[in-house]
């Protein structure tokens, strides 16, 4: 039974963590940017998912809106600031760590500097197995699991998803057979924004909305994606789901506080021994 | 292909780098000074460091606010010894070294009578030797603490472990059950009142079945859920903070804690934490403070600050017990009254009037300093979270004494 509610909460957490890190991945390994506001875009998407329950509409269009309007902010950011970066990844760091710190503090204000809770649009509990499943986890998991589904569909089988993979896998070659690789990474850019706001979104109503939300997730996510390594999809699951194992079981061994520091030790050692990532190709 | 070799930067250095990234938050501290109208006479001068901005925000602003509402009545009843009452407001940014920044302004270049705030321990702990050691100052700490603060010329005006324990902890047995669980944040305060908290459980029957510290950023509390659960503990003592307390208390309810007969309870939640969760995860949650919003509907004084403050400072901050807005209030009023005693800003004179100050009119009730401890007795109330808001369950019959230092 309880190895059973431990399975549950694995795959739940991880499903989370496959949700933000989707994004990143996206940006990391296609544009060479270590997106240090990816956290804020999380946070963007839960704040129009809260302000638009607020309003009275219905949860399910602020979900399907709050990926638009984080996608549209991911965009502009890309065209006005990103942009200039690309050739400094150093700086790309603390030149998007300071775009996300605008929109923290701005939703913070905006948020009133406090906590908002916000209802989860199907409550309850389904009992499956000895565990007690609560429905919007079940929702998560549901939606990760499109999210790759449909992901691996557009790389695989689309025309948009075959100049993503040269892009990806020579940006130089892409661009002497004349892709215009400035619109492909403001598309790019935009794409991990709006992914990053529906996982806001989705998520927002088993945390809760405060201007810290996606800061909490940023160094779990890069873990991630460091411990994935360069393949979009399968290194994006393969390292949320190592963070979420991680994160889910190491409190049952070991006290909690000592957890958080273990789970660092052992993705960085993880990391160190494998620097490529945990599924890598070998392309070039 | 690798991401090393696209973006010029190996995972390595990027681990060493980003941490560096992270580190270089720089903040901004501000300052405001709120002069009189009335002109006449030097005026008293009274310093207010605390957290208007970062995550302590929502509460230093309400400090800042109450001390403004305080300051204004002062002024209103003529001042201090004929004297205006002028308050510097520094920021201390929810920041250690923000806070040592503030407290050397307002000693050096203010040159204020006395400083009163600071909400974390560590933000006193930062503060209170450049106030009171170099500054020759008097310092006033006003939120709920661990207790043992007991350096001389610092003076507590917030609960302490004995003041929120000593009612709450008979009153879980008999309103939840004896079996305890202690999940806790890994700080001091936490620690301390688990303590404090765990002797009183024993004390009167009960047992501790639980007790665990966790990382502020912890994000999933499955498996302190879990095995909360299967300790079948009747009581929830918890202390983990925000924002992971919400899913804490979410998961806890998922798991059929509250609908089985369990009791929460949390020793800082007041007004302004409820919105961190949907009212039917924590209903019923128990905390004990030494004002809540409901405390104003029995009594007028009460009333009577808590609708000046309203009108005030309308939307804003809540004047609530557990972010040290009632302690700030109780900080300016028992400080001006020494003043008065004292006829004098001296620090010697004031401090000898402050050992004994009693103010019959704060948020809560009357409250007195316990002479020779520096620390202030206060009446409590025990409340319980219902539909979203408190309903008064207990009230102490008399100011309880803070049990520190004595």
């Amino acid at each position: 039974m309880v190895v059973s509610q431990i399975l549950f909460e694995i795959v739940s957490y991880s499903a989370v963590m496959l949700l933000i890190v989707v994004g990143l991945a996206i940006v990391v390994n296609m544009m060479g940017i270590f997106n240090f506001a990816h956290g804020e875009f999380v946070l963007t998407g839960a704040y129009v998912h809260w302000v638009m329950v607020g309003q009275g509409i219905s949860p399910v269009l602020a979900i399907l809106a709050a990926p638009v309007a984080v996608g549209l902010l991911g965009a502009g950011l890309e065209m006005t600031v990103v942009r200039w970066f690309y050739r400094a990844p150093v700086a790309a760091m603390f030149g998007t760590y300071a775009v996300g710190q605008i929109v923290r503090e701005a939703i913070r204000w905006a948020t009133g500097g406090v906590y908002h809770s916000v209802p989860e649009p199907l409550t309850g509990t389904v009992a499956l197995l000895g565990a007690s499943m609560p429905v919007w986890r079940l929702v998560i998991i549901a939606c990760a699991v499109s999210m790759v589904v449909a992901s691996l569909l557009v790389l695989n089988r689309t025309h948009v998803g075959l100049r993503a993979r040269a892009a990806l896998e020579n940006p130089l070659l892409a661009r002497a057979s004349g892709m215009s690789t400035s619109r492909i990474y403001t598309a790019t850019f935009a794409l991990s924004a709006a992914l990053a706001g529906l996982a806001g979104a989705l998520i927002v109503p088993i945390y809760s909305l405060s201007g810290d939300l996606g800061l909490r997730f940023l160094i779990q996510s890069f873990l991630a994606v460091l411990l994935g390594g360069a393949d979009l999809i399968a290194g994006a699951m393969a390292g949320a789901g190592v963070v979420g194992a991680l994160n889910t079981t190491m409190p049952w061994v070991v006290s909690p506080a000592f957890a958080e520091i273990l789970l660092v030790v052992i993705a960085l050692t993880i990391i160190r021994t494998k620097p490529a990532g945990l599924v890598n190709r070998g392309v070039n | 292909m690798n991401g090393a070799r696209k973006t010029g930067i190996s995972r390595r250095a990027f681990v060493t780098r980003s941490a560096a990234a992270i580190g270089a938050v720089a903040t901004g501290a501000e300052s405001w000074t709120v002069r009189p109208a009335m002109a006449a006479g030097d005026p008293v001068k009274i310093g207010i460091a605390t957290d208007v901005t970062g995550f302590l925000g929502f509460a230093g602003v309400a400090d800042a606010n109450v001390a403004r509402l305080a300051v204004d009545r002062l002024n209103a009843a003529g001042g201090l010894n004929g004297r205006p009452v002028e308050l510097y407001i520094e920021d201390t940014a929810s920041d250690e070294s923000a806070a040592v920044a503030a407290a050397r302004k307002l000693i050096g270049q203010d040159k204020v009578d006395v400083v009163i705030g600071g909400i974390l321990s560590s933000t006193r702990n930062a503060m209170k030797d450049i106030i009171v050691g170099r500054g020759k100052g008097l310092y006033i700490y006003p939120q709920l603490y661990e207790g043992g603060e007991c350096t001389p010329y610092v003076y507590c005006t917030g609960p302490t472990p004995a003041q929120q324990c000593d009612p709450l902890i008979p009153w879980l047995i008999e309103n939840g059950g004896k079996r305890f669980a202690l999940p806790a944040a890994n700080f001091l305060w936490p620690r301390k009142l688990n303590e404090y908290a765990r002797k009183k459980i024993e004390e009167h029957g009960g047992e501790v079945v639980f007790e665990e510290y966790h990382t502020p950023d912890q994000i999933e509390f499955g498996a302190t859920v879990s095995r909360i659960m299967a300790e079948k503990a009747d009581v929830v003592f918890n202390t983990i903070s925000p924002p992971g307390v919400s899913t804490f208390f979410k998961q806890l309810h998922q798991a059929g804690f509250n609908t089985n007969g369990g009791r929460l309870c949390c020793a800082y939640y007041d007004e302004n934490t409820l919105g961190l969760n949907q009212p039917e995860e924590i209903e019923g949650l128990a905390t004990c403070l030494d004002y809540f919003r409901a405390v104003s509907d029995e009594d007028p004084v009460s009333a009577g600050i808590q609708q000046a403050y309203d009108a005030a400072f309308p939307g804003g901050a809540l004047m609530s017990a557990g972010s040290a807005a009632t302690g700030v209030y109780r900080g300016v009023m028992l400080w001006a009254e020494a003043v008065k005693v004292a006829g004098t800003t001296e620090r010697d004179a004031v401090a000898a009037a402050l050992d004994t100050a009693r103010i019959e009119e704060s948020p809560g009730g009357a409250a007195a300093m316990i002479p020779g401890t520096r620390h202030c007795a206060m009446p409590m109330y025990i409340a319980e979270a219902r539909a979203g808001a408190y309903e008064i369950r207990a009230r102490s019959d008399a100011a309880l004494a803070p049990g520190e230092c004595g």
